[in-house]
């Protein structure tokens, strides 16, 4: 928890220049105010003591104008510079912490809620602006100004500086005692606000479904109770926050009334403190100081939730990331500790293979073991959610494992990472089609392919016969998660990525799901075209393309054993209905 | 700005409470001013004085006194009168938006992304609830402090009372207008900025594994840094419309303070007014500036709700793809018929294109052809989530275009392609196909889908906590959740779209060779890929070119 304190109060730095500015600049102005309230008070006491007609106090009314525009000059200038500071400072944080995300394996992102994750880059770190562009200028502001106002009044008045100098540095202390309760309900606030967040991004994501089975007004209900829950931990920490507020107008109205009562007491004669007489003027400066002297801590406190918010926004980045990014360390990748080119067709030997389920609760993998041999094509079969998606994803080094993985007789685990990626190619069962056209999905397989290679993987992929349907064939828009695309047409779009490599080793996953068979006959012929001089393992439920490749295991009781023997690669008797 | 009218309704549940804040506000706003003018003219008329004995001194003090308390006491209750008026409203928000959204889904604007629509739900609707709080109560506040002050002004000092009038109106009206003029296309640019970003988040999040795969973290970094960088740049745009505003109304109230002195000299001079009440308006001039200096935040913030406040009305008045009957037609059991459908998204791109269909009442038809040939509309189509271009659906005689669509959906219930297993517990995620089943009745469902197993060697059971898009689970035993969610719904009529897509053959043949047992007597169609055994259908269907014919 300090440690993110520090992290949080170290900010700053990350925008050096303009944030000091930002800081300094109200400090400035805070002096002249001194000068406009005893310019203010020459004025009215000349006025009104003295009797001097307005000509006479033309010059020092236009002086006082003079400073108030040059304060105004300055505030802008500040608020200019916090800004400007403010944003360096969070897009520094957004892309660290981008940068983080992507730098974890997959299995972390999968293990973690994605809308808490985006709403922790998005609006956790904008809940840092009001801290750093208000409170931390404010801070320094309510630091010096009225001990510096106090000062300067009481050689005017010593006892009106006293009461200054006594009630500013209590007020702050009051406050913190005050502030402790609002950060523990704030941090409370925090994680219901991102539990909320995730709740809507679920329920959104199940809404057509919810409709079909007459679900929504219980999940408006739900959804009601979640916003309603979140209105009570919110309110219960403005309610503690808000007395720091009280505490302050109280001091503040005392300071006024308290300067009002003496100095006025003090003309009548009752109160006789002062060795020389007070004028009018000096009073009138100690009335118009007095509010002035609280006036930064009343800032402080309405900026003091911008504080607890950002801390609360820190505690849950801290928990999202595991840990908060250290600027002081170059960002990216620790640096290959590679070897040697992996070769054409990529052998792949694995032993004493464990591997978990992401919640590490379960084991799916016990002490297993696969030997396969260069440009041999396997297939892994066995019942859904025995392992195989797992076991692949391990060997594509997309989860944590025990054991050792070789990859033509080198550790996975030490292969450079552009290396490994270059010459494996690996599909998923749940390939993510991003938002754009289809060809530049299929160019995540090669960025600079030309449009004629795009096409011709789009062909083998099967995509065409779609694609030339749609409106701009290979141009058209397709959504977040291919919307607008049916399962199986997505998939294909992702497939074509892989004929756009050149990899030494395959892991697919799933390649022909939601097929029909014609068209996953035509895809087999495709990949096994493409396959030949490359290793290739398939994970797939499909008899059809367990029966085309070389040898088929099967996965039984977390081990996996050669099964040549495969009942699904059996043509079920009913097949022949369908073929 | 005329959107924020369309959510009248939903400001006026909360309106006594919002009332109160004003009023609570404007006291404090008062209170702070009367505080300080007495004391500036207490003050300045005890030196003045000649005779101590005679001048009232109960008055002033305990004014001042009484005054301070009324300050600290309505400046707490204000905060947390509004604070809890805007957090309810927000509540009610959410949920209004939520109930308004279900009759329209699925949305008809395709381009609606996820990551989108989770950014309206949340920080539109939070940028639309703190309008009242940070802009038009502040405003109202100041509009009516400053009309008091300036009468008061005026009574004594007509011409500073004019021109104080004249200064802060300007700050209070002209500056707010103005800003929210020039802010308004940035508030909207803001709004779209920041959903552009998180949407780059969730591309990263959602396809980290593709990214990883292909080695493209970097271009996808690329993307982000730029989203991101736009953001900055509209927020940084923003900000400064909103410091110029501040400078603006200082710079007004700084003229209405030196206008009030200069008058008020002369006055003084000129001997109608005394030097006491003088001291006494001016503090009072000066303190009135806490009511416009809170104004420029709060407006700065009204563009980017307006441009939220715009966008969740679009969304919550777009035309449903399908309207419900006005009077509403009982459904019976039935026979199921497709007559002469025709239909596509795209009406030029017919998918379907005159397609009949006829399902007995309590038999099972399977529908087998290429993927995209049209077998997941024509399911969707009987549950209404469209309606065809031509053509006529009925159960039991019934057009399901006559009878209330709650009805259809308690009848027929669909396993669709990208059913979704919801953040909960696995009995919350089966509870949704029926709110009433018996533990017994959850079982038998886990056991149709081939599900049980898995469940009672979890270790805590039916209560197991399943996370997004079910990913603790696997692929095969996620789609077996909501299979067994659609087995346990009450429905007549079962509706599956590849519901064995992610098991194995095995998995798939035992499902299918016991649909019958699972399905007990119910209607069921369902759309395939998979090569059907001998006597789990009764009727085996391919799609060809938007028709159906026997296989």
């Amino acid at each position: 928890m300090r440690d993110q304190g520090r992290w949080m109060m170290r900010l700053w730095r990350h925008g050096r220049a303009p944030m000091m500015v930002a800081v300094a600049l109200p400090l400035v102005s805070g002096l002249l105010l001194v000068g406009q309230a005893y310019l203010l008070a020459s004025v009215l006491h000349r006025a009104i003591v003295v009797g001097a007609s307005p000509r006479d106090l033309l010059t020092p009314v236009l002086a006082i104008a003079g400073l108030f525009t040059i304060r105004i000059a300055l505030a802008v200038a500040a608020e200019r510079c916090g800004t400007v500071a403010a944003e360096r400072i969070k897009l520094s944080l957004r892309t660290a912490f981008h940068a983080d995300l992507l730098d974890h394996r997959p299995d972390w992102t999968a293990a973690r809620s994605s809308g808490a994750l985006s709403s922790a880059i998005i609006d956790q770190v904008e809940s840092l602006d009001g801290f750093l562009v208000r409170f931390l200028p404010a801070m320094a502001q309510a630091a010096i100004l009225p001990l510096a106002f106090a000062i300067i009044v009481l050689p005017v008045d010593s006892v009106v500086g006293l009461l200054f100098l006594v009630t500013a540095p209590l007020i702050p202390l009051f406050m913190a005692l005050v502030g402790l309760g609002a950060e523990a309900a704030s941090r409370a606030q925090a994680e219901a606000f991102a539990r909320l967040s995730g709740l809507f991004a679920d329920r959104l994501r199940a809404i057509v479904t919810l409709k079909l089975f007459g679900r929504a007004e219980s999940e408006i209900q739900t959804v009601r109770l979640a916003s309603d829950d979140l209105r009570l931990r919110t309110l219960a920490v403005l309610k503690i926050a808000f007395l720091s507020s009280a505490v302050l107008e109280f001091f503040a109205a005392l300071g006024v009334a308290g300067v009002a009562l003496y100095v006025g007491l003090t003309y009548l004669g009752f109160v006789d403190l002062r060795h020389s007489a007070l004028t009018l003027q000096f009073g009138l400066f100690c009335l118009l100081m007095a509010p002035e002297v609280y006036q930064p801590l009343r800032l402080l406190a309405a900026n003091y939730h911008d504080r607890a918010a950002a801390k609360a926004a820190v505690a849950e980045l801290a928990r999202q990331f595991d840990a908060l990014p250290d600027f002081a360390a170059p960002e990216g990748v620790e640096p290959p500790t590679s070897i040697a080119n992996l070769a054409a067709p990529i052998a792949v030997d694995m032993n004493g293979i464990s591997l978990r389920t992401p919640d590490t609760s379960r084991l799916v993998m016990d002490d297993a073991a696969l030997l396969v041999p260069a440009g041999r094509h396997v297939a892994l079969v066995g019942e859904s959610g025995i392992g195989k998606s797992t076991l692949l994803e391990a060997i594509a080094r997309m989860r944590a494992y025990e054991g050792t993985i070789l990859l033509d007789g080198q550790d996975l685990a030490r292969i450079a990472e552009p290396e490994l990626r270059t010459r494996v190619a690996f599909l998923g069962q749940r390939p993510r089609l991003f938002h754009g056209t289809i060809a530049e999905n299929i160019r995540l397989g090669r960025r600079h392919a030309s449009d004629a290679e795009v096409h011709e993987a789009a062909r083998r992929a099967e995509v065409l016969p779609f694609a030339t349907a749609l409106p701009d064939r290979l141009d058209t828009l397709i959504g977040e998660g291919g919307i607008g695309l049916s399962g199986g047409e997505a998939h294909r779009v992702a497939l074509a990525r892989i004929f756009l490599r050149d990899p030494g080793l395959i892991l697919l996953d799933e390649p022909t799901a939601h097929l029909d068979t014609e068209t996953e006959a035509r895809i087999l012929d495709a990949l096994m075209d493409f396959a030949a001089g490359r290793t290739m393992i398939v994970a797939t439920h499909s008899a059809a393309v367990a029966a085309r490749l070389d040898r088929v295991y099967r996965i039984v009781g977390g081990k996996v054993l050669p099964g040549p023997h495969m009942r699904a690669a059996r043509p079920a008797p009913a097949l022949e209905s369908v073929a | 700005m005329t959107a924020f009218w369309f959510f009248r309704p939903l400001f006026q549940r909360h309106a006594a409470r919002l009332a109160w804040t004003l009023i609570l506000s404007v006291f404090t706003l008062a209170a702070g001013i009367a505080l300080v003018s007495v004391s500036g003219w207490f003050l300045t008329a005890a030196a003045l004085t000649t005779a101590a004995a005679s001048f009232n001194l109960f008055g002033p003090s305990s004014l001042i006194r009484g005054l301070s308390f009324i300050r600290i006491l309505s400046r707490y209750g204000e905060k947390v009168f509004g604070h809890d008026a805007t957090l309810r409203l927000l509540a009610d928000l959410r949920g209004w938006l939520f109930a308004s959204l279900f009759p329209r889904v699925p949305l008809a604007d395709r381009g609606l992304r996820h990551g989108d629509l989770v950014s309206r739900l949340t920080a539109d609707i939070d940028a639309l609830d703190t309008v009242f709080l940070v802009a038009i109560g502040p405003m109202l506040a100041a509009l009516l402090l400053g009309s008091a002050m300036a009468t008061g002004l005026w009574v004594f000092i007509p011409a500073a009372g004019l021109s104080y009038a004249i200064l802060v109106g300007l700050a209070v009206l002209a500056v707010p207008v103005v800003l929210i003029l020039a802010s308004r296309r940035m508030g909207k640019e803001l709004v779209e900025a920041s959903a552009a970003a998180r949407i780059a988040v969730l591309d990263g999040i959602d396809g980290h594994a593709d990214l990883i795969a292909f080695g493209e973290t970097a271009t996808a970094r690329a993307s982000f840094t730029n989203s991101a960088a736009r953001l900055a740049g509209v927020r940084r745009r923003l900000a400064m419309a909103g410091t110029l505003a501040a400078a603006a109304t200082q710079a007004l109230a700084g003229a209405a303070m030196i206008s009030v002195l200069w008058f008020g000299i002369a006055a003084v001079h000129a001997g109608t007014i005394g030097g006491p009440l003088l001291a006494g308006l001016l503090m009072g001039t000066i303190a009135s500036f806490e009511a416009t200096g809170a104004l420029v935040r709060g407006v700065a913030r009204l563009g980017v709700s307006a441009a939220a406040a715009a966008r969740l009305k679009a969304i919550s008045t777009a035309r449903p793809m399908v309207v419900d009957p006005v009077r509403p037609l009982p459904l019976s059991n039935g026979d199921v018929r497709f007559e002469k459908i025709v239909f596509g998204h795209d009406p030029r791109r017919p998918v379907l294109r005159g397609l009949d269909l006829h399902v007995k009442q309590g038999s099972r038809v399977a529908i087998i052809g290429p993927s995209g040939s049209g077998k997941s509309t024509v399911l969707a189509l009987l549950l209404r989530l469209y309606d065809p271009q031509s053509g006529r659906i009925s159960i039991g005689g019934a057009d399901i275009r006559t009878v209330a669509l709650s009805d259809l959906h308690k009848k027929v219930a669909l396993l669709s392609q990208d059913s979704p297993v919801l953040l909960g517990t696995i009995r919350e995620n089966l509870l949704i196909g029926r709110a009433d089943a018996s533990d017994a009745a959850i079982w038998r469902a886990l056991a149709g889908a081939g599900l049980a197993d898995f469940v009672l060697g979890l270790p805590e059971g039916l209560d197991a906590f399943v996370g997004e898009t079910g990913r603790t689970l696997s692929v095969g035993q996620a789609r077996r959740l909501c299979l067994a969610r659609t087995l346990l719904s009450p429905a007549g009529i079962l509706v599956f779209d590849e519901p064995t897509s992610g098991l194995d053959r095995e998995a798939e043949l035992a499902f299918l060779a016991d649909l019958d047992k699972a399905t007990a007597g119910r209607t069921v169609i369902l759309a395939t890929h998979a090569a059907m055994p001998a006597g789990a259908a009764d009727h085996i269907l391919r799609m060809v070119d938007g028709r159906l014919e026997s296989a």
